[in-house]
């Protein structure tokens, strides 16, 4: 496999995950840019590995942990069109059926836990492949998804 | 179930991600880029690998001042792997109290894909081993003494350093004026390029700007100055790192340092205290 064959089948693939990961399409650009970057520069390597594409994902999955680790909290987007206006719930109890707050919530989560969910509830991966993204154990993605479940689910029930 | 909440919300939101033309654009006009880089680089970073290769597969050799021999021994261990900082020490004139005014750290990956140049200002407050404090520079004289003992400074000058930058040093080299001279001359000559014009205060010769191949006594010169640069000490290291980094990529045009004939002929020349990184004993003189 060449490297625009891969770009060809995989990148959009990729972008979604990464726009799942970050939540924001501008920063899923970053992401997918730096990291396809280092593939193309790298691509021997890449396409010695048995599954080139898992070995892309665990990549970019890294990259989103490690990244400018902290940074991102402070970056500030730039853009030309504003965020969309978003109307001030009534109550809690009316933010809580908006259909994007689950949304919201999965952007407070630690970047581990949400790329855990995200391998897990988007990529529909199992356990095992999941521990081989993060380089962790079966035991530590299970847990890191009960925790993360556990977060959300408090939210849940606060606003109700 | 917030199982499902999550996967809704995922579905939902695949819409976001934007089209993937402009990024694939992107990401070939950034690998280019950096393909290009990589390839100058690559050709510095080759020739000094070749060198650190070079300097530790060589046991330790300190020539005695006085009794000039340049002897140098066979290559006794493997080529190094894993990354390498190597220490380059410029020291000025003999007589007592000898100075390193040029201290070059360099890292070199264990990839070997490029360099790292890092050069420490002389001038630099440190601790000194034997306790209180004083610049950097002055720490060689303080390990060798009034002695001319190469070896003596640069071991101290490499404590100094190694706890000042908290890397451990693999391996470096101590290199005098004479040593200088004979190493550039050696080589045929060390390409430098200069963004200004520098005028000696020794010799009143005049570097123009750009580049230009120095000898091994206009080299000296050059890595002499000081006082006529704007930033005084800060620009002499800045030469100095541009003559490492011509004299590296000649070494490496010319195969010198890694053939045994050259080595036979003296190329190492006096002065050239190398230290091998296994132990640092001390000035072995080699045969």
């Amino acid at each position: 496999m060449t490297y625009e064959e891969f770009a060809d089948t995989r990148l959009s693939a990729l972008l979604r995950y990464a726009v799942m990961l970050t939540g924001d399409p501008h920063q899923a650009q970053d992401l997918v840019q730096d990291t396809m970057v280092r593939v193309q520069l790298n691509w021997r390597r890449v396409v010695r590995s048995e599954a080139p594409e898992r070995y892309v994902r665990r990549m970019l999955t890294n990259q989103y942990i490690d990244w400018r680790r902290g940074s991102w909290a402070r970056r500030v987007l730039l853009r030309g069109e504003p965020d969309e206006a978003v109307p001030a719930p009534s109550d809690h109890a009316q933010s809580a059926v908006d259909r994007d707050q689950i949304w919201s919530w999965l952007s407070r989560l630690p970047r581990r836990q949400r790329a855990t969910l995200v391998l897990r509830y988007y990529e529909d991966l199992p356990d095992a492949e999941i521990a081989e993204i993060l380089g962790c154990a079966v035991g530590t993605v299970r847990s890191s998804i009960s925790r993360a479940l556990a977060t959300l689910r408090a939210e849940t029930v606060e606003v109700h | 179930m917030i199982e499902d909440d999550l996967r809704a919300a995922f579905a939902r939101h695949e819409t976001l991600a934007p089209p993937t033309g402009p990024l694939r654009a992107a990401i070939d006009r950034v690998a280019h880029r950096r393909r290009r880089r990589r390839l100058r680089l690559r050709l510095g970073g080759t020739a000094l690998a070749l060198v650190a290769a070079t300097l530790v597969g060589f046991t330790a050799l300190a020539p005695p001042p006085p009794a000039p021999s340049g002897q140098v021994a066979a290559p006794t261990s493997p080529a190094p792997t894993g990354a390498l900082n190597v220490l380059l020490l410029g020291v000025d004139a003999a007589g007592g109290g000898r100075r390193a005014d040029s201290v070059l750290l360099v890292h070199v990956p264990a990839d070997r894909s490029r360099l790292y140049l890092v050069s420490i200002p002389r001038d630099l407050p440190v601790s000194l081993p034997g306790g209180g404090r004083d610049k950097l520079n002055v720490s060689f004289a303080a390990g060798a003494g009034r002695t001319v003992d190469l070896a003596a400074g640069y071991r101290n000058t490499r404590q100094v350093v190694a706890q000042l930058v908290g890397v451990p040093i693999d391996a470096g080299a101590v290199l005098t004026y004479p040593a200088t001279r004979e190493l550039t001359d050696a080589v045929g000559g060390v390409p430098v390029c200069l963004p200004a014009a520098v005028r000696s205060v020794h010799t009143d010769r005049l570097f123009p700007a750009g580049c230009q191949r120095l000898g091994g006594a206009a080299a000296v010169d050059l890595l002499r100055q000081r006082y006529r640069l704007r930033d005084g000490a800060l620009d002499r290291d800045r030469n100095a790192g541009r003559y490492a980094a011509g004299l590296l990529r000649r070494i490496q045009e010319q195969g010198v340092l890694t053939d045994p004939a050259g080595r036979q002929q003296g190329v190492i020349p006096v002065g050239y205290m190398i230290d091998s990184g296994a132990g640092t004993a001390g000035p072995a003189t080699s045969t």
